[in-house]
């Protein structure tokens, strides 16, 4: 995605089980088998709600037992019970909550290590937002679920560990450089953070 | 840029509260030191009377705190200055409270004779009360875990004239017995507000720590 921005720039590593993801070598389709990704949006295929989750295990070639593969998922979402009977009706007419859980259920259909969750319930209204905070608690103990929120108590609510990453503007404007701040334990950050950016931010002295 | 302007203007107005509050525990120190070293029943009636003025500071800044925390949901260093708000609020109470004791035990004794050694030691430890709580509210403002420290030696000092008052009880024998029974819980109250100021200088330790921790263990 940062190569469609222009000037923009990546150096250093992101290693996931020691492999560098952006080794000019490594297959985007094996990385997104990998880890899974839920967005900002819900952003369900025009399609039945079975074939949503369909769609992954099939491109993958995983065509055994998909009907098993579909049920699974949609219950590890917590969306099973609601939508059993309407599965070849099109993922569109669910609700906004619905559908986010959909696509956290499409993500889980392929069995990811990791899921990345790019503010996903900030879209959504307070009812399908703890929904979602729930499925997570449930979700963590089977997958590593890496969440970005611009909501600090989601943060304090769902993270068992925080990162909080700021931007440095050069003096002269020229470049902003995307920084870790610190990153520690959910409890620390939020209670006695180490940096007093942190501080700073969690306690809403800068923004 | 600074955001959240009013939550932080009303954090810094609790802990004012806090501040005002610790004036009148003050003045009451002084009361109920002057109430009983004189046996002065009606300065005793005042002081029993003022608590209520305490306990009205104690219960609207607990519920200043309850609000901030309902609506603000402080976090990090202002969560912790909230809580050491909140802490260091009921032990002040309670000093107000240990006022009022001495206050109700010295119109008990006022028709006993009294011992002026004893008078004289309880000056001496409602002086250094109020000193304790002094120290304890300023470590508070200024942030100063080292003077917070500092209140284990007082404590130790006003620990010591307590201990003294018994033994002065029994050297006073029968004429004095009920008297000296009775003072020797007014010397308990001084001391329980040594330590409650000690209590408060943990809040200031924890506040500028972010740990929890007594000063000294149990066996103190």
């Amino acid at each position: 995605m940062n190569d469609l921005v222009p000037g923009a720039a990546v150096e250093g590593t992101v290693l996931y089980h020691g492999q560098n993801l952006y080794a000019g070598s490594v297959d985007p389709v094996e990385v997104r088998r990998r880890i899974g990704m839920v967005f900002q949006k819900p952003n369900p295929f025009p399609k039945s709600i079975y074939d949503n989750i369909a769609f992954g295990p099939r491109v993958l070639g995983l065509k055994d037992d998909l009907d098993g593969r579909v049920e699974r998922a949609l219950r590890s979402a917590a969306l099973w019970d609601e939508i059993r009977d309407r599965l070849k009706d099109n993922a569109l007419g669910l609700s906004g909550g619905q559908q986010q859980r959909l696509c956290i259920a499409r993500a889980l259909a392929v069995e990811p290590d990791v899921i990345l969750m790019d503010e996903p319930a900030s879209a959504l209204d307070p009812i399908s937002t703890t929904r979602i905070e729930d499925l997570m608690h449930e979700l963590k103990d089977r997958y590593t679920i890496v969440i970005v929120t611009h909501n600090m108590q989601q943060a304090a609510r769902v993270a068992d560990r925080t990162a909080f990453f700021s931007v440095e503007v050069q003096d002269d404007g020229s470049r902003r450089n995307g920084i870790l701040v610190e990153y520690d334990v959910t409890s620390k950050i939020f209670t006695n953070p180490s940096d007093q950016r942190t501080e700073d931010y969690v306690t809403g002295r800068f923004g | 840029m600074e955001m959240r302007i009013s939550f932080h203007e009303e954090l810094a107005q609790l802990e004012e509260s806090l501040q005002v509050e610790s004036q009148l525990v003050l003045r009451s120190i002084r009361g109920a030191t002057e109430c009983v070293v004189s046996q002065d029943v009606e300065l005793a009636d005042e002081v029993i009377a003022f608590d209520d003025e305490i306990d009205g500071s104690c219960t609207e800044v607990m519920q200043g705190v309850e609000l901030l925390l309902a609506r603000q949901t402080p976090v990090a260093g202002d969560l912790r200055l909230a809580l050491s708000v909140l802490y260091s609020n009921l032990h002040l109470e309670r000093m107000g409270d240990q006022c009022t004791t001495i206050a109700k035990l010295t119109k008990l004794a006022a028709d006993l004779p009294p011992d002026q050694q004893l008078l004289d030691g309880f000056r001496e430890m409602g002086e250094r009360a109020e000193e304790m709580t002094r120290v304890a509210m300023l470590s508070l403002h200024n942030r100063d875990g080292a003077l917070a420290e500092s209140l284990m030696d007082l404590d130790e000092l006003i620990d010591r004239a307590n201990k003294r008052v018994v033994g002065r009880v029994l050297e006073l024998g029968q004429t004095n017995l009920e008297w000296g029974i009775r003072m020797i819980l007014v010397s308990r109250c001084f001391e329980r507000i040594g330590d409650n100021a000690v209590d408060i200088g943990e809040q200031t330790s924890y506040l500028v720590t972010g740990d929890f921790r007594e000063f000294t263990d149990a066996s103190h």
